[in-house]
């Protein structure tokens, strides 16, 4: 038809790149299906069919925002951007660089974070990080160190060439749904699922096997299954003795993990832990799903690791069907990552510390010398801030505030800046503590190029103009960067992925043109004619000697125990009509309807111990906080877990502050609650 | 033709109920959950016998390829809602009711082309029932290669 087109875009959501069209008729912008998409098929989940209301909202952020005694005003762009210049030198020149902390943003594109650590970098700063911190980091360490390389394996629709799809911490059928497709298409040709979640979630209902394991046993359980695996000679002797080091100390640190004692800590039955495993190792290809339950735990690099060893020691790995599938939470978490927005990696996965690589991109940049060593994290800056330490806070397209752990200490310590600028589209509570807010566009307003967590990068175009004044990241750090004296000189993004390219090298072969196509290309990419890669490792691992490294790790306990105060344990997650901190799905009226308010699922016997019935607001409180919710009273969880979705401002106040040694994730799957009627209700 | 549902693959995410909402402005299906067990989204079967346009005095409501609606004469009784067996048609008695009408306009319906898990068939009765039993046969046939250890296809 004439008076429409289609403008063709990826999901602004999670991670998997389903794409699909923008409709622009006459007087109406609507939403095509995408039916030759290879990840999606045309198919979307609610949040997909209601990302339009997003972009027309009345809320969006159409001017740039200063704060004054007697509240928010506009401001021209020019004179915001001058403000922060001027905040950024005098800040430099008082406190030196590293009272700077610059937060980028798995929302926006690679470009955009690219040039958003490279401005940082060039000024000196170590403080670069992302809400990558708070989902995935422990798969960095853990996975780099094991494979060399940190990213799914396999591409999602490889998925239906399993046997055996193993889910652990991970309730894809809500938080991506998408993935259900393909493994139900796998379960057509007779695939056994296995799924271990402490709930009985929907993810659950499409399982063969559930496993309801106790809330942070997950390390027991896989150490539980490779016991059993290496007992029955299961083990893929082949694949151990010419693709992996350390299986020896793997098999010693094994013996004490028999099911008996694994089924004592787990609350899962010997013989199930034993089907589990030998169903695993013995199908042909068998493809391991994880996410947040395993990586947000005090020990989630190790969990991390415990389901790599899983794979190496069965050899599931480097094939079709086989795998292993971190599930990412962004639109462009992966690419964040790969951009270098991480407190521990320049662009590449080029350590902080390997001086080497780091006069690679001094060359490069013709800039330097360039910082060295470990930046603050995102866990860490408001501490620091806290501490006077830190500043200067950049935040680009997140809601520090509600993603943070124990949310009202970080709100404390961020108001000791001296001064905070966030640009996003909406007035999060985050912008709200800001000295100064700058108006973004959203994703199908700018062009850009966003890598999903199959590894697949595309190109997109802009579909609709920003509202008022809003503009895109890129065009304000460009803008930011010529105030500072920095040599940007770029004419779009299309210049920005080709120096991309020359840093980066699984981007190497990566042009607009080619990410452009539908399905763009899945990286590594290394040169212009290369296909991409849909499946890693298949003859060796990037790791050294092209072998993979098997670490053992111990299972421990979650950091907090309940006790007689707090006698429940409360674990977080999500719903499949919300994300994350719900900045974008609480403003969306399809979505809100269906999922209005915070509630938190109790057992019949927990709520009958403590006189709740069904509906009754109640209060929960933890060691640090407190928060109002309705009960949902259901037999998903076994007596003593409460559970509560953490896409609601309140749920963050309560969770846990400890962390994961190395990767710094907060626990927060993991908290000693107890829970009450609300008083005078 | 209608929309069948291959009931275990349902994960109650809501999406068709959405799709629908935005192309039709209220939603015409629904998903509702049982006691967190299970799912199972509800619209108008398109009955052979429709006991609504049966019950439907003025006309709306008519029997032909499908059950179709005709607003203009609606009175807006309600019988209807009472006499679909499935609660398939809704209404807030003021505003219009809302009944499925399968996309005109679209070759396939919204909620089936949006479906994550192809729990939604469009189709004949024949061809729907022939995909169920194609699926459940597949499930069956390699489970069964596999374990007789032949490839699966």
């Amino acid at each position: 038809m004439v008076d429409e087109s289609l403008v063709p875009t990826v999901c602004p959501y999670c991670a998997l790149g389903c794409g699909f069209y923008i409709k622009l008729g006459k007087d109406k912008t609507g939403i095509e299906y995408m039916l030759d998409h290879p990840t999606n098929e045309g198919a979307l989940c609610p949040k997909g069919n209601a990302t339009l209301e997003i972009l027309s909202h009345p809320d969006r952020l159409r001017f740039p925002l200063k704060k004054t005694e007697g509240g928010w005003v506009r401001i021209s762009w020019e004179e915001a951007l001058a403000k922060v210049a001027e905040e950024i030198k005098k800040t430099i020149r008082n406190h030196g660089p590293n009272a700077l902390g610059f937060l980028g943003s798995a929302k926006c594109t690679n470009e955009e974070n690219y040039l958003f650590q490279k401005m940082a970098r060039i000024l000196g700063s170590k403080n670069v990080d992302s809400c990558a911190r708070r989902c995935h980091s422990p798969t960095i360490p853990a996975l780099n160190r094991a494979f060399g390389s940190a990213c799914m394996t396999n591409p999602i629709s490889d998925l239906a060439n399993s046997d055996c799809i193993f889910a652990i911490g991970s309730n894809f059928a809500e938080n991506h749904p998408i993935v259900a497709r393909w493994v139900l298409r796998a379960k057509d040709r007779g695939a056994f699922v296995i799924v271990a979640d402490p709930r009985l979630t929907p993810t659950a209902w499409l399982s063969d096997l559930h496993l309801q394991i106790k809330l942070g046993t997950d390390v027991a359980l896989l150490n539980g299954m490779m016991n059993v695996i290496v007992g029955e000679g299961l083990e893929n002797r082949k694949f151990i003795d010419k693709r992996t080091v350390g299986f020896e100390e793997l098999a010693e640190r094994l013996k004490g993990y028999t099911p008996e004692k694994v089924s004592e800590i787990t609350g899962v039955s010997p013989s199930s832990i034993v089907e589990a495993a030998r169903t695993y190792a013995k199908s042909a290809s068998s493809a391991i799903l994880y996410s947040m339950g395993i990586t947000q735990h005090s020990h989630g690099t190790n969990n991390v690791s415990a389901c790599a060893d899983l794979a190496l020691i069965c050899g599931q790995l480097g094939r079709s069907g086989a795998g292993l599938y971190p599930l990412r939470g962004q639109n462009n978490v992966q690419g964040a990552c790969d951009m270098g927005v991480l407190a521990d990696f320049y662009p590449g996965s080029r350590s902080v510390n390997d001086v080497e690589a780091i006069h690679f991109i001094e060359e490069a940049w013709g800039a330097g010398p360039l910082p060295v060593g470990m930046g603050m994290t995102a866990e860490t800056m408001p501490v620091a801030a806290g501490d006077g330490d830190l500043r200067f806070l950049y935040v680009m397209g997140e809601d520090v505030i509600n993603s943070d752990s124990s949310s009202s200490r970080g709100r404390r310590e961020l108001e000791n800046l001296d001064f905070m600028v966030v640009q996003d589209i909406f007035m999060t509570d985050t912008a709200e503590m800001a000295d100064l807010v700058l108006p973004a566009a959203a994703w199908a307003e700018k062009e850009g190029s966003f890598t999903s967590s199959e590894r697949r990068v595309q190109w997109i175009d802009r579909a609709v103009p920003p509202p008022g004044e809003a503009r895109s990241d890129l065009w304000a750090i460009l803008e930011l960067a010529n105030r500072l004296g920095l040599d940007f000189d770029y004419s779009g993004p299309e210049e920005v992925l080709a120096e991309i390219g020359r840093i980066v090298p699984s981007y190497a072969g990566i042009s607009r043109e080619r990410a452009e196509a539908r399905g763009g290309v899945i990286w590594p990419c290394p040169f212009l004619d290369h296909p991409g890669t849909p499946i890693l490792h298949q003859e060796e691992f990037s790791a050294p000697e092209g072998r993979a490294r098997i670490v053992p790790v111990d299972y421990l306990p979650p950091a907090e125990e309940s006790s007689l105060d707090y006698p429940l344990l409360l674990t977080t997650g999500r719903v499949v009509l919300h994300y994350n901190a719900g900045s974008m799905t609480r403003r969306s009226f399809s979505l809100m309807k269906r999922a209005p308010e915070l509630f938190v699922e109790v057992n019949p016997d927990d709520a009958d111990r403590w006189s709740i019935v069904d509906g009754d607001l109640v209060e929960v409180n933890t060691r640090r906080s407190r928060a109002w919710a309705r009960a949902h009273v259901t037999t998903r969880q076994e007596t003593g877990v409460l559970f509560m979705p953490f896409h609601f401002p309140e749920t963050n106040r309560l969770t846990s502050d400890v962390i994961d040694p190395e990767a710094r994730i907060p626990e927060f799957k993991v908290a000693a609650c107890r829970i009450g009627k609300m008083k005078g209700v | 033709m209608e929309i069948y549902v291959d009931l275990g693959r349902c994960i109650c995410c809501h999406a068709c109920e959405v799709a629908c909402e935005r192309e039709h402005g209220e939603p015409k299906i629904s998903v509702g959950s049982v006691r967190d067990r299970a799912s199972v989204p509800v619209s108008c079967h398109q009955c052979e016998v429709a006991p609504c346009a049966h019950v439907c005095p003025s006309g709306a409501l008519s029997m032909g390829d499908m059950v179709s609606f005709d607003g203009s004469k609606c009175t807006r009784c309600g019988f209807c809602l009472l006499a679909c067996p499935f609660g398939a048609i809704d209404a807030d008695l003021t505003s219009m009711i809302q009944k499925c009408d399968l996309c005109p306009g679209r070759e396939v319906p919204a909620c089936v082309l949006t479906c994550p898990t192809e729990a939604l068939i469009f189709g004949y009765r024949e061809d729907a029932t022939r995909e169920l039993r194609r699926r459940a046969a597949k499930r069956i046939a390699q489970s069964y290669a596999a374990a007789v250890g032949r490839d699966r296809a």
